[in-house]
């Protein structure tokens, strides 16, 4: 293995590590020597990577928005109704909730939560657009072929993207009565209503 | 015995069917060619699209067909009960392009229609390139223009409640060093007088002072004893409000009020342009309207002496250039750039209506009416001034242009009279 | 000034509003322009032959420039259809140069009558069964009106017999190479999305709301300024794609958007490339972009 692609599995290694850390413990609680720790490296070694916690906070936003982002991808690639989509980007949104919970507890527990953290550099949808950009070609597509109706960008984003995250914090606070999985259908036939033309 | 004969290079063509009886012109029928259906082409289209397709009626008054089409709109909006205010501003600005393009039209019509066929008519050729005299006032006062409306031909600058543009005093400055330059060529080209000197001018007799191409104009009219010829119904209208004059009609030289509703649009039979007449009357439009009407002194004394005959018909189009000239500086001059360009936002709910407008184009009155139903047109109707002009008459009496020419001996001379009219070919078959 | 032979032009017209023939006569150096050529015809310059003679179709000419929308039966000149004039002409002519929209693709005239109204050589952005006969001739000069420094351009480099490199809508790539959003002045605003807050003001693009074409048009405008002095979104005005095959479109002053996306993309620009820049571009405020940038004070 070349030392590059050694570096960059450490990398992903430490964002993990963090994210995992940061979404359970909590971004201020959790410190940079906690991460090296479980890691098994020591904190110069990390400090090598990341040059501050924030740097690596704002990373890490990056890392899981772009993942979810070529997720949705892959959906909007297919050939299918915008119905059908909707199906499969929620479903996608709750298996990643019940796979890497770590992944939206980090969005909805420190990325929305410490707004200080992020505003420098991380401003607006700089660090999200890896997801945002795909969720407005979603739409693009779902209003230019006229299953959608047209729409305030942020009105239709809110109510899709709100609703899911709404429903992953109230996982999260285990309120649910059932596997988060389950609410796949009805939840997709509601964003559908509210979306279509 | 009937000739027909084609007239070219009026903005197209149009062929004149002549009737002569006993060595003189007795009836002229006019005929236009192939109708290109604008009023089609914007029936089902958004309102505010008629800023763009109308403009191209006409290659030579595109920006008259904008103005026109924007207040149709803004005149729609007040129907339905939208409240239109335009800045002094916007208003100056519509104003000041507007005329520019007037005056384009006169120096190009003057320069490149008249001077060669009165040339042709006496016999007096000359070597002169004309196109390149009208092609020099004309680029000169078109890119004053457009420093405002972005380009000419083809300007969709206007648009409800105000203009698109946004002007510094950097612009207004360069506009008026544009104007300055028009008016050095009125000076040096056009009549041989300081400006100041032309237009102090007062009476018939004055006129002699004129030289240059104005001055020879009138002496090869006056040569070929066309001086008194093409005299019509000597009525006159004016259904647009400018800087020239304010909407009226006038029998000889006496002006009355003018409503929009009297204008009657009917089918003529042999062509494809349609006739209009006001109260079933008659009308010339066009400069000599607007002097007329306008109350223009130096206009006025030739009317009382030659009544509305080609001289007077020649010089008032010539003339209103520099009446556009004075009223353009004053325009430019009193802009205060601070006002809002437009007062409308972008959102408009108006989406029935129905709006018209008259506006005094180059050649006289234009008029739109658009009916929107649901933000879409239904229904667009364009009466162009040539129709004014070019109608055929009734049963009660002969058409302007044909009245005009009627008497004449040749061809020849009842083909220059029709010009003198400034005809658009292209207009006429929107 | 001019020694060698003069070039013939002859300038035709079939359906028309003479915008092109005025946008050339408004030329500021036409006069040196005119020197190295001599009109066999022209719609409103004073030339030696009538219509009617032109109609016969025996005059000599080097270069045709058409204008106007062309349709095979019903329209003529000097008595004459005009599609036999332009065959005959396409003929004998070294060059074709179609002058404007009408004339290249069949432009806003072709609303009226889409079946039987075309250009002369494309209908639209399609061939005709004329191209294969006059390909080796043409260069088309679209714009509804052409700008005069095209076409003397063309006229120019083809008096020299100098190369001119074109698309393959026979476009010559120095004028329709760019789009019109190149050079416009309100660039800024089109990198950082910030639209116009309405009509008549010097800032914000009209990309996103106005209905401006610019990103997605082919032309000149922004480099070769109109009249020598301006263009439609120097002042304001949205650029309504009037060079291209598909003009007119609908709702001019409007643009078309799915959820406030813009539903065209500029010219050759991914749609996942331009909404990840726009959703970046788009987080930030920017003061200066959204300050005025002249106030008058009283």
């Amino acid at each position: 293995m070349k030392i590059a692609e050694k570096k960059a599995l450490k990398r992903e290694s430490i964002i993990q590590t963090a994210l995992q850390l940061f979404s359970s413990k909590g971004f201020h609680k959790t410190t940079i020597p906690d991460i090296a720790k479980k890691l098994h490296m020591s904190v110069g070694n990390l400090y090598n990577y990341f040059s501050s916690k924030d740097i690596l906070a704002k990373e890490i936003i990056k890392y899981t928005s772009n993942v979810l982002g070529e997720e949705i991808r892959e959906v909007n690639m297919l050939e299918i109704s915008a119905r059908e989509k909707i199906r499969k980007i929620v479903a996608l949104y709750f298996r990643m909730a019940e796979r890497h919970p770590e992944r939206i507890e980090y969005f909805l527990r420190v990325y929305l939560a410490n707004r200080e953290v992020f505003n420098d550099g991380c401003e607006g949808m700089t660090c999200v657009s890896g997801f945002v950009t795909e969720i407005m070609i979603f739409f693009d597509d779902g209003v230019s072929s006229g299953e959608l109706r047209d729409q305030d960008f942020f009105s239709a984003f809110g109510l899709f993207m709100g609703y899911l995250g709404g429903m992953v914090f109230l996982k999260g606070e285990e309120m649910l009565t059932k596997d988060i999985g389950q609410y796949t259908d009805d939840i997709s036939l509601n964003i559908y209503a509210a979306l279509k033309a | 015995m009937i000739i027909r004969e084609l007239i070219e290079k009026i903005e197209g063509e149009a062929e004149l069917d002549f009737t002569f009886n006993e060595g003189k012109i007795e009836d002229v029928q006019i005929n236009f060619g192939f109708y290109r259906g604008m009023e089609e082409i914007l029936e089902g289209r958004d309102a505010r699209d008629a800023l763009v397709i109308t403009p191209r009626v006409c290659g030579i008054c595109n920006h008259a067909h904008l103005i026109t089409a924007v207040k149709a709109i803004e005149n729609g909006y007040e129907n339905a009960g939208l409240k239109v205010a335009l800045s002094p501003k916007a208003k100056a600005i519509r104003e000041f392009t507007l005329s520019c393009e007037l005056m384009q039209n006169h120096m190009t019509w003057f320069y490149m229609t008249i001077l060669p066929q009165l040339e042709k008519l006496t016999g007096e050729i000359s070597t002169q390139n004309y196109a390149l005299k009208a092609s020099y006032f004309s680029s000169t006062v078109t890119k004053a223009m457009s420093i405002f409306s972005g380009q000419w031909p083809h300007s969709s600058y206007a648009v409800p409640g105000g203009v698109t543009c946004d002007p510094s005093y950097v612009d207004v400055m360069q506009a008026e060093n544009l104007i300055d330059e028009c008016i050095r060529f009125f000076e040096e080209m056009l009549t041989g007088l300081s400006f100041e000197k032309y237009l102090s001018l007062n009476s018939l007799s004055s006129l002699g002072s004129v030289e240059g191409d104005l001055g020879k104009a009138l002496w090869l009219i006056d040569k070929n004893e066309m001086a008194e010829a093409g005299q019509s119904h000597d009525r006159f209208i004016v259904l647009g409000d400018s800087v020239l004059a304010k909407p009226g009609k006038a029998q000889a030289t006496k002006v009355s009020n003018v409503a929009l509703r009297y204008v009657e649009e009917s089918v003529q039979t042999g062509t494809t342009a349609k006739a209009v007449s006001y109260k079933q009357k008659l009308y010339e439009a066009g400069p000599l309207a607007r002097a007329i009407v306008g109350k223009e002194p130096l206009v006025k004394s030739l009317h009382k002496r030659y009544k509305d005959s080609i001289f007077t018909r020649v010089f008032a189009r010539v003339h209103e250039v520099a009446t556009l000239l004075v009223q353009s500086k004053k325009l430019l001059n009193a802009l205060q750039l601070d006002e809002p360009s437009c007062t409308l936002g972008k959102m408009l709910e108006a989406v029935d209506f129905e709006g018209e407008a008259a506006v005094e184009a180059a050649r006289g009155s234009l008029i739109h009416k658009t009916s929107v139903k649901e933000g879409k047109i239904e229904n667009y109707e364009i009466i162009v001034p040539t129709q004014w002009n070019l109608s055929h008459g009734n049963e009660k009496e002969e058409g302007v242009a044909v009245k005009a020419m009627v008497g004449s001996k040749t061809i020849q001379d009842a083909t220059f009279i029709f010009r003198t009219f400034d005809i658009c070919s292209v207009c006429t078959t929107q | 000034m001019a020694s060698q032979k003069k070039l013939k032009l002859l300038w035709l017209q079939s359906i028309t509003c003479n915008g092109n023939t005025h946008s050339f006569l408004n030329y500021p150096d036409l006069a040196t322009l005119l020197s190295y050529f001599e009109f066999v015809y022209h719609p409103v310059i004073e030339t030696p032959y009538t219509i009617e003679e032109v109609a016969k179709g025996k005059l000599e000419c080097d270069i045709l420039i058409l204008e106007g929308s062309f349709r095979e039966e019903g329209f003529t000149r000097g008595r004459v259809e005009v599609s036999k004039i332009f065959t005959a002409y396409a003929k004998r002519a070294k060059h074709i140069i179609s002058a404007g929209t009408c004339a290249t693709f069949g432009g806003i005239f072709k609303a009226y009558d889409p079946e039987y109204i075309s250009g002369f050589i494309f209908d639209g952005e399609e061939r005709t069964a004329r191209y294969e006969t006059y390909a080796s001739k043409l260069i088309s000069l679209p714009g509804c009106p052409i700008h005069p420094k095209w076409l003397s351009y063309v006229l120019m480099m083809l008096l020299k017999e100098k190369p001119i490199p074109i698309d393959e809508l026979h476009r010559p790539q120095e004028l329709y190479g760019i789009t019109v959003h190149t050079g416009c002045t309100r660039n800024e605003y089109f990198e950082w999305k910030i639209d116009s807050k309405g009509f008549g003001l010097k800032e914000g693009c009209l990309f996103y709301e106005q209905g401006c074409q610019g990103p997605y048009t082919r032309g000149s405008c922004n480099k070769i300024l109109w009249n020598d002095t301006s263009s439609k979104t120097i002042v304001g005005t949205p650029c309504f794609g009037c060079t291209e095959p598909s003009f007119p479109k609908r709702a001019l002053y409007s643009t078309k958007t799915n959820m406030g996306i813009p539903a065209t993309m500029p010219l050759g620009v991914p749609r996942r490339a331009y909404l990840t820049v726009t959703g970046i571009a788009k987080s930030f405020k920017i003061k200066r972009f959204e300050e005025r940038i002249i106030t008058y004070d009283h």
